[in-house]
């Protein structure tokens, strides 16, 4: 198993198991009911959004979409716009990388406050079961659910109401979902750190802070700053999000050269995103790489454990990268507390309530609910089916085996490069392409998220093919199994489980994610959302957001059942 | 054991990096404006982004040139990326004046109690939307509101979703024709913006399309319209739209002078000048004229009825 995967497991549920690969053969067999209602679910969710049902393809949009990718082949190279990419990039950069170093800082201090270590709780030892105790630590997590459910554009939609122009917004709208985010994940690193040594302090009369600091947080650190590079990772993508609703950036370049159809300036910002992102993938998957996962071993003693040059350097680059970052953008946090905020932030909240809420209101954010939920079904159905298909050829080896020939590598890298492409394109970008071919409404938007996800889950699904326990494939072919059988008795029924897991794990995202596609009118309850913002309907902005928390808890809860029944 | 634990104060160290280049820019940004009630000597203008955004560059940049050298204080024009947007920062103040729409104006007035609209462009008092049908559509001019039922069963789109003259009038009238937004094949596209509805219509992605008259005759004359693939089918009857709305700060500034100094600079606007007829022409109009509140009465009670105001 790799680092990467445990950390992304961590994110939604602690890690399934894989030892039960068998599963329980019964008439009840929890996985055959899964499966089913999986089915069924994906089946109702294209069908309410139209598939099989005519009219979803406007045949005349096909010369914009061939006109668009034409650009791909010459990117606008003129020194006016190239310096306009090279300021847009480093904006992108400096939204992401203060957006990451504000939620590992949020991430930090949470983490521990939200920790069952912290409260004393969950302990088999009988220390810390107290009412009080458990109650604290419950609230405290559950007060993390809120931030979390909001997606960053909507933080930023939000925010730009309290502060203006700022940049501040774009760092916040990043910083505080990721914070949130990030305390539940360091949380659970921390309560899963071997405890003797703070036990040990503890019991001698030191204090909380005193045994975190010099007892837990040291064997916990490798860990949480190898998380801390995956958000950074997932902060580029969404700081190019940002930018599409005008936090500036390359994502703001890409909609106003997409507004005026200039097909050749969006490949060079098209490229200069695949360049970054391409990079922050890099980065921290070498630092996540298995061979480094020494780190993730840490009660033992270890007398010789290496100074990490490369962690060390990267940690140096990414402090320089956060202080260039503030310079650029020229922050300024005093914005925060300003007598401005504060006045709009109120009007805001009297604005807000009561919320009174009609019964025919209630009826269009059930509607909605509905199709917000379909919208992510469709996408991840779609993502899944392509990226499983995709992963085997993206992987560089297939459990770890034989060398690979030139013509699979070649291969790999041309499917890396779609995955690459497919994920550095920012869904809105991509549901406005599909709404040049597709007829506005839902559908456009799921596809666009289906496309973005794609990129995502091939990524993380090759990796895990390149993970995989060998030696099934080795005995089977020592006796003498073809090549295909081998794939299909030693290769996939491994990699199956990994993939559901992974699939669950985007889909909660892509809940979440579905209100960024709303907001160029590709439908759910982010078009909703788009449109009571443009009327100030505050009440109605209110409920609508409650709606989306609600659904992100709803995948949250299901996520977790299927992950139970097939792990 | 020791190592890992080595580098808690480099993380300390990045922390107080981060925390200490924030701190610095505190300095480099005292010099912008942060409350509202303390309103620096320049001003900010906007507008809604109803063009294509390089259009409105050479626009607004010329237009904050020319009101920058006649009211003698920085004009600062920030592009905005949609309407609500345009509304979102005229609330919070980020902007003093903007261009606003007829829809647009009356939400942002709604949201800025004592905030003005005040000149309009001569052509704004007696605005038209245009519908245009790419020709393969066959669709052919029609002579009345009635006529625009030909669009049923057609591919269409409007502008952008908070347009006054590309989707809140279009609606209407083509309500009063029966044509509802069910009656189009597939659902009704919202392009964005009045050059994309053309740029779309012509290339065929939709059949047809609606777009304000100034827009469409400005791409008329730049040869941006082809004969051969788009034509116009229909003209609606006048409204009024386009205004420029004025922060209630902006208008109380000075007594009240310097707001009569923006509608003198807008006013004079003259023709024979040439850099002062490019802005005009820009604009695709002769003059500015002085215009009020009252003037989008009908805007605010059709907005109601499509429950685009709230």
């Amino acid at each position: 198993m790799s680092a990467s995967a445990d950390l992304l497991e961590l994110e939604t549920a602690p890690p399934a198991t894989t030892t039960n690969q068998q599963g329980p053969t019964g008439t009840n067999n929890p996985r055959r009911v899964w499966a089913l209602v999986v089915l069924v679910a994906v089946v109702v969710s294209a069908y309410s959004l139209g598939i099989g049902r005519g009219d979803l393809v406007n045949q005349g949009g096909w010369s914009m979409v061939r006109n668009f990718f034409a650009g791909a082949l010459s990117p606008e190279l003129n020194p006016d716009f190239l310096r306009i990419t090279w300021d847009a990039t480093l904006t992108t950069l400096a939204y992401a990388s203060l957006g990451t170093a504000l939620s590992v800082f949020i991430g930090l201090v949470f983490g521990v406050v939200v920790s069952q270590t912290w409260w004393g709780v969950g302990r088999r030892d009988g220390y810390g079961r107290g009412l009080i105790k458990r109650a604290g630590w419950l609230t405290s997590r559950g007060a993390l659910g809120l931030p979390r459910g909001v997606h960053e554009v909507v933080w930023g939609l939000f925010l730009v109401n309290v502060l203006g122009l700022d940049p501040l917004v774009g760092v916040l709208a990043i910083g505080i979902p990721f914070g949130a985010v990030t305390a539940k994940v360091f949380s659970e690193l921390i309560d899963e750190t071997p405890k003797h040594a703070y036990d040990g302090l503890r019991s001698s009369g030191v204090g909380r802070v005193k045994a975190f600091a010099y007892a837990l947080a040291p064997q916990a650190f490798p860990d949480l700053l190898s998380y801390s590079f995956y958000r950074f990772e997932c902060a580029i993508r969404a700081a190019a999000i940002l930018g599409i609703i005008g936090a500036g950036g390359l994502g703001y370049q890409l909609s106003i050269s997409f507004s005026s159809l200039r097909y050749n300036e969006m490949w060079t910002l098209i490229y200069a995103l695949i360049l970054v992102s391409g990079l922050a993938d890099l980065w921290s998957t070498t630092l996540r790489r298995p061979d480094r996962s020494r780190f993730l071993v840490s009660n033992e003693q270890v007398p010789g454990l290496r100074r990490d040059r490369f962690l060390n350097l990267s940690m140096l680059a990414f402090g320089v990268l956060a202080a260039v970052s503030a310079w650029h953008l020229q922050l300024d946090p005093a914005t925060l507390w300003s007598q401005r905020a504060r006045t709009l932030l109120a009007g805001i909240r009297d604005a807000s309530f009561p919320l009174n809420l009609t019964v025919e209101q209630l009826s269009t954010l059930g509607r909605l609910a509905l199709q917000t939920l379909a919208m992510s079904i469709v996408a991840i159905a779609a993502a899944s089916a392509l990226a499983v298909a995709t992963a085997f050829v993206a992987a560089r080896s297939q459990g770890g085996g034989e060398d690979p020939g030139p013509v699979r590598r070649l291969g790999s890298l041309g499917a890396r490069a779609l995955l690459l492409f497919c994920r550095a394109v920012p869904p809105p970008v991509w549901a406005l392409l599909l709404l040049f071919v597709l007829f506005s409404g839902p559908l456009p938007g799921a596809l666009a998220l289906g496309v973005y996800n794609y990129g995502i889950l091939g990524r993380l699904m090759a990796e895990v093919v390149e993970n995989l326990d060998p030696r099934p494939v080795y005995a089977l072919r020592a006796q003498g199994t073809g090549g295909v059988k081998a794939f299909f008795y030693g290769v996939l029924p491994l990699s199956l489980p990994r993939f559901g897991g992974y699939a669950l794990y985007r889909w909660e995202v892509t809940m979440r994610e579905v209100v960024v596609v709303g907001l160029v009118a590709a439908g759910g309850l982010g078009r909703l959302l788009q449109e009571q913002l443009s009327s100030f309907n505050y009440p109605g902005v209110v409920a609508t957001l409650l709606t989306l928390v609600g659904l992100t808890i709803f995948a949250d809860l299901v996520g977790s059942s299927i992950r139970r029944a097939i792990g | 054991m020791r190592n890992p634990i080595r580098r808690i104060p480099a993380l300390l160290c990045i922390l107080a990096l981060f925390l200490g280049a924030c701190s610095g820019g505190d300095t480099d940004a005292s010099d912008t404006e942060e409350g509202i009630d303390n309103s620096a000597e320049g001003i900010s203008i906007g507008a809604i982004p109803d063009q294509a955004p390089e259009k409105l560059q050479r626009l607004y940049g010329a237009v904050s040139e020319y009101l920058t050298a006649e009211l003698g204080v920085p004009v600062d024009y920030v592009p905005v990326t949609d309407y609500t947007a345009a509304v979102g920062l005229f609330k919070v103040g980020d902007l003093d004046m903007v261009w606003f729409g007829g829809l647009t104006g009356v939400q942002a007035r709604l949201q800025v109690e004592g905030s003005q609209a005040i000149l309009q462009r001569d052509i704004d008092e007696n605005f038209h939307s245009v519908f245009i049908a790419n020709t393969a559509s066959g669709l052919t001019p029609v002579d009345d509101v009635e006529g625009l039922s030909a669009l049923k069963g057609k591919r269409f789109t409007f502008g952008s979703e908070s347009s006054t003259s590309g989707r809140l009038m279009p609606q209407y009238f083509l309500g009063q024709a029966g044509v509802r937004q069910a009656d189009f094949q597939g659902e009704p596209g919202f392009s964005g913006s009045h050059d994309k509805t053309a740029e779309l219509v012509q290339a065929g992605s939709f059949e047809a399309g609606v777009l304000n008259e100034q827009v469409w005759k400005a791409r008329q004359d730049a040869g941006q319209v082809d004969d051969s693939k788009v034509i116009e089918i229909f003209r609606t009857p006048a409204y009024h739209d386009y205004h420029w709305i004025a922060r209630p700060d902006l208008i109380e500034r000075d007594g009240g002078e310097f707001v009569e100094r923006v509608k003198e600079a807008f006013t004079n606007l003259d023709p024979a000048d040439p850099d002062q007829k490019e802005i005009l022409d820009l604009f695709g109009a002769n003059g500015f004229i002085e215009t009020e509140n009252d003037n989008y009465a009908e805007i605010e009670q059709i907005g109601r009825e499509l429950g685009l105001i709230s």
